[in-house]
């Protein structure tokens, strides 16, 4: 109510733009923050990324814990290795590329009805019923289908061969993919694995319900294919190799003839070499605002200590008298960075040479486009495992608790990093802005009101401005 | 290759240096000698090798005389060991074999050094290109174009510059290289459309060599990641500390409604991102669970979730096996190219010699347009700097004031225990200046960690413990509040002066939780 009135009184303020866009406040709005908008897009951005992975993590994990469809691509495979191969009779007449169609068709429906079936009923043993009626009616389909399965266009023979050892159902990877024999997994087999490609075992096997794959009851089962440890165990080989050689760095002949082919560059180049580059400008600043934080930490630390004796009070003192020597030296350092940066740009203060000046602007031109490149430097340093050296650590956990614990608090930092960003932007901005206005007018006080509640609540609560009308 | 040791011989190589004339002379007239008497030498690897000769003019009487000079240096007995069998007659012929012999080595160990160095890159180009670039040659100019523009889009993360046109992908890798701070005036010269150039290229992609480990790098970002894995570095993920890319789409004044609106906005992604999370790790937490004793490796004891996945999906499972085997080769090419990059730069030292040199500007201002986006960069730094000098400039006031009231009468040993009090200031100081000094001085628990699910009680193996990096982060997040509700008290502090100045009005902030 309040609100609604103070909005509908017409206010004038007129104030005097400057040239360094001072903000221009016009009933509700702020006329310079398009930096705040930008900033808050940023934030709202990056959240959005995350949390587009997370789902991606969530879909891959959800889908791992429910029960395992089987897979499209078919193993069986005329080897003497999974039982399920020695159903798989290979010298079989090839049917047509539109049978196999149909078939794979067939075969897909099937599938899918057993699926459905095997959701509705509990007990498994209908599920066998159901499944072993739908199998025997597909039996003569499946068993042609299944060797030719392997014709399918989406899966070349070659790879098919190739990767057949370690690539399979669920079910012959239980059989240790890449033995020959069953040996040890004997029990398993008689279990038939999901899916219809079992059914024409399911007579012959022990008959049991043909259960879907399950990680909960069967995951201790699982072994890796031979191909993949193979290859991972030579990947962390490798990186352990590379790593070595970085951290030894014993070959001196070649730091030191990198290091000479540097410096001619630097040499025989025509960039004055005293310059910063704009990568090393924003390291530099990058450093001098983790300074601040540092040292604010370290004056915050020592403002609350209380001293006991004098000693301490002295150190206490002489503390914060060097912290303060320190961040002059900061300032110092960070307007030296600032006047390089813009003494730069004032044209025409050195004496040029005629052709430099074309270089100038071809070069100007040539780096146009850097303005819309966001320097990532600041946020690279912890770009995924940029070090370049082994294989990641580990992080041991014992609970899911305590895992979610360690997540939730992860996130709450990065929350809280960047709220206080966020805060810092918004004081930057929104503070001169109410500070310099004059007061009395009502859309000034809505305004007051709503910066109040962005910078000191969050934005999550207000405060309420009440008129002191004398009553009368 | 002899003709390569030649040049090489000829003074551009190495610490050893022969007289141009006589080697070159001989090596010609053997390699004519060989041609002559038939032999054949094995063209591809002949005339390449021979195309490695360091000095211009011996080139093109080389590339006739490939497959002769080849086959000399073979017969020789150098370059390649399999071809070490063979003409031991020769060896007699020149006064300079041993030393030639030796550079010839070197020489042989070049294309494959390149080579090694392409296959650890991506889109790395052939070796002949590196070789056509030394000479300038234009067909060598978009081959590095192209690969300059893919490794330093890597090196910065850049998504977004996928696809370019090959002229916008060249200014790119000019301004690239320019903030990086490369040193040569020439590259900001050449032309975009790939004609020329090459040399000046190569001159850039070795600079990016020789400052750090580029191949390691490169494979360290495109790693492929096995294991479930939790960044347990200090660097926040969320927080964007570099200046956000200026958007156009607010063309106007904005209402401060609209900021409401925003703020509420990310308040519910944090709460839908919180969910999200704990769902994900009790995930996890079963799928760990599930599959303990799967893997072969006992340290780590069950399966991460690309694992699982692997067995689930097999197409997935191919493709991840792919990867792998493709980031393994990468991995062997760069183990290679460290063994063998030294000839790669002592060649480098002969391209740059070969350069022109540049004329120097003294007084050349090249810094960047756009400088008024930079500015804002400035603006909080500078800011809580000055922000952080009045609040010590008063603390300090205050207790040099109290100090002074209290030191009275100190004896002798005042001085002395005074003196102790500040070196040890200065130490504290100096390693606190070390904290911000280094790039990243905690560098231990930088790299994202696998998780691993072990028994409560267990000793476990090496490691981090959750209960430890907890630990950590309980305190950080204790840290990071603190500092919120600061600035908010300093912002409330602020409001309320202004409020003070407001006659007739009363008001009322709310209810604190």
């Amino acid at each position: 109510m309040e609100f609604r009135k103070l909005k509908e009184l017409p206010v004038q303020v007129v104030i005097k733009q400057k040239l360094d866009d001072r903000p221009i406040v016009r009933n509700n709005r702020l006329g310079c923050s398009r930096r705040l908008v930008a900033e808050l897009q940023d934030a709202l951005d990056t959240c959005a990324e995350r949390q587009r992975q997370l789902e991606q993590s969530l879909r891959v994990s959800r889908r791992l814990l429910r029960a395992w469809e089987p897979a499209e691509t078919p193993t069986p495979e005329p080897t003497p290795g999974p039982e399920t191969n020695e159903e798989a009779p290979s010298p079989a007449c090839t049917p047509s590329p539109q049978d196999l169609k149909e078939l794979e068709l067939l075969t897909q429906a099937l599938q899918k009805a057993v699926h459905v079936r095997k959701g509705i009923s509990k007990a498994g043993k209908r599920d066998n019923a159901s499944s072993l009626k739908s199998g025997s009616i597909a039996t003569s389909a499946t068993t042609a289908a299944a060797p030719h399965w392997a014709s399918q266009t989406k899966l070349p023979r070659g790879t098919r061969q190739a990767t057949r050892p370690a690539k399979g159902l669920p079910k012959p990877r239980l059989l240790s993919a890449g033995d020959q024999t069953c040996a040890g997994r004997g029990p398993l087999a008689a279990k038939p694995g999901p899916g219809l490609r079992d059914p024409q075992k399911a007579p012959s096997a022990a008959p049991q319900a043909p259960e879907a794959f399950t990680l909960k009851e069967k995951g201790t089962l699982l072994q890796l294919p031979m191909a993949f440890r193979k290859a991972a165990s030579q990947n962390s080989c490798l990186w352990a190799q590379l790593s070595s050689t970085q951290t030894s760095d014993s070959m001196d002949a070649t730091t030191s003839s990198k290091t000479q082919f540097l410096q001619k560059m630097q040499v025989t180049s025509g960039w004055p070499s005293s310059r910063l580059s704009a990568a090393e400008v924003e390291a530099e600043v990058g450093r001098l605002q983790k300074a601040c934080s540092l040292l604010r930490l370290r004056m915050e630390e020592e403002l609350t200590r209380d001293p006991k004796d004098w000693m301490q009070e002295y150190r206490g003192l002489l503390t914060l008298e060097g912290l303060q020597a320190i961040v002059g030296q900061c300032l110092h350092r960070l307007r030296e960075l600032q006047a390089e940066e813009s003494g730069k740009e004032v044209p025409g203060c050195h004496p040029r040479r005629p052709h430099s000046t074309v270089l100038t602007e071809v070069v100007e031109q040539q780096l146009g486009p850097w303005p819309e490149e966001r320097p990532p430097m600041a946020s690279l340093p912890c770009g995924g495992g940029a070090d370049p050296t082994w294989s990641p650590q580990l992080l041991l956990y014992s609970s899911k608790q305590e895992l979610q614990t360690l997540a939730a608090l992860r996130l709450r930092v990065d929350m809280l990093d960047q709220q206080i960003h966020l805060e810092k932007v918004l004081m930057a901005e929104l503070l001169p802005l109410v500070s310099m206005q004059e007061p009395l007018g009502a859309p000034q006080l809505a305004l007051c009101r709503a910066v109040h509640s962005l910078l000191c609540e969050g934005g999550q609560r207000f405060l309420t401005i009440l008129r002191d009308e004398p009553a009368d | 290759m002899g003709v390569w040791a030649g040049g090489v011989g000829c003074g551009r190589f190495g610490p050893h240096r022969a007289d141009p004339g006589s080697c070159e002379g001989r090596l010609v007239q053997l390699g004519r000698k060989c041609l002559r008497s038939g032999l054949d030498g094995r063209h591809s690897h002949a005339g390449a090798a021979a195309h490695w000769a360091g000095a211009g003019g011996v080139a093109r009487p080389a590339r006739g005389l490939g497959a002769g000079a080849a086959e000399a240096a073979p017969a020789r007995g150098l370059g390649a060991g399999t071809r070490r069998g063979g003409a031991r007659s020769f060896k007699a012929r020149a006064g300079c074999m041993g030393r030639r012999r030796h550079l010839a080595d070197a020489a042989g160990a070049l294309p494959e050094a390149i080579a090694a160095l392409s296959r650890s890159l991506p889109a790395g180009p052939s070796p002949e290109i590196f070789r056509r670039a030394k000479f300038d040659r234009p067909e060598a100019a978009p081959a590095l174009w192209r690969l300059l523009f893919r490794v330093l889009s890597l090196l910065r993360a850049d998504r977004a510059s996928a696809s370019r046109a090959p002229e916008a992908q060249a200014r790119w890798v000019k301004a690239a290289l320019r903030a990086q701070g490369y040193p040569r005036l020439g590259l900001a010269r050449l032309p975009e459309d790939g004609s020329q150039g090459s040399r000046e290229l190569l001159l850039a992609l070795a600079w990016l060599l020789a400052r750090e480990p580029l191949p390691e790098r490169l494979l360290a970002q495109t790693r492929v990641r096995l294991g479930d894995e939790m960044p347990v570095c200090e660097c926040g993920a969320l927080a964007s500390p570099g200046q956000p890319a200026p958007r156009v789409d607010t063309a106007g004044p904005v209402d401060v409604r609209r900021l409401q609106w925003l703020m509420g906005k990310l308040r519910f992604r944090w709460r839908n991102l919180m969910a999200s999370q704990q769902e994900q790790c009790a995930l996890l937490g079963k799928i760990h669970a599930y599959t303990r004793g799967c893997h072969g490796d006992r340290s780590l004891g069950h399966l991460s979730v690309a694992e699982t996945e692997l067995l689930r999906d097999p197409e997935g499972g191919r493709q991840l096996l792919q990867r792998l085997e493709s980031e393994n080769a990468r991995l062997e090419a760069a183990l290679e190219w460290r063994r063998r990059e030294l000839v790669f730069w002592q060649w480098m030292d002969t391209v740059l010699g070969a350069c022109p040199p540049e004329a120097s500007q003294p007084t050349f201002p090249p810094r960047l347009r756009g400088r008024g986006r930079r500015a804002g960069a400035w603006g909080p730094v500078a800011w809580e700097l000055q922000a952080l000098q009045e609040e010590l400039q008063a603390a300090v006031g205050a207790r040099r004031a109290a100090w002074a009231a209290r030191v009275g009468g100190q004896g002798p040993e005042w001085s002395a225990a005074r003196q102790a009090a500040q070196e040890a200031v200065g130490r504290e100081l100096a390693a606190l200046r070390q904290a911000w000094a280094r790039g990243g001085g905690r560098a231990q628990p930088h790299r994202p960690h696998r998780l691993v699910r072990t028994e409560a009680g267990g000793p476990g193996g090496p490691g981090l413990r959750a209960a430890e990096v907890i630990g950590v982060l309980r305190s950080r997040e204790a840290c990071l509040e603190e500092m919120l509700c600061q600035l908010q008290e300093q912002c409330r502090q602020q409001l309320a002066r202004l409020a003070g100045a407001l006659p007739g009005l009363i008001w009322i902030p709310p209810p604190r939780r």
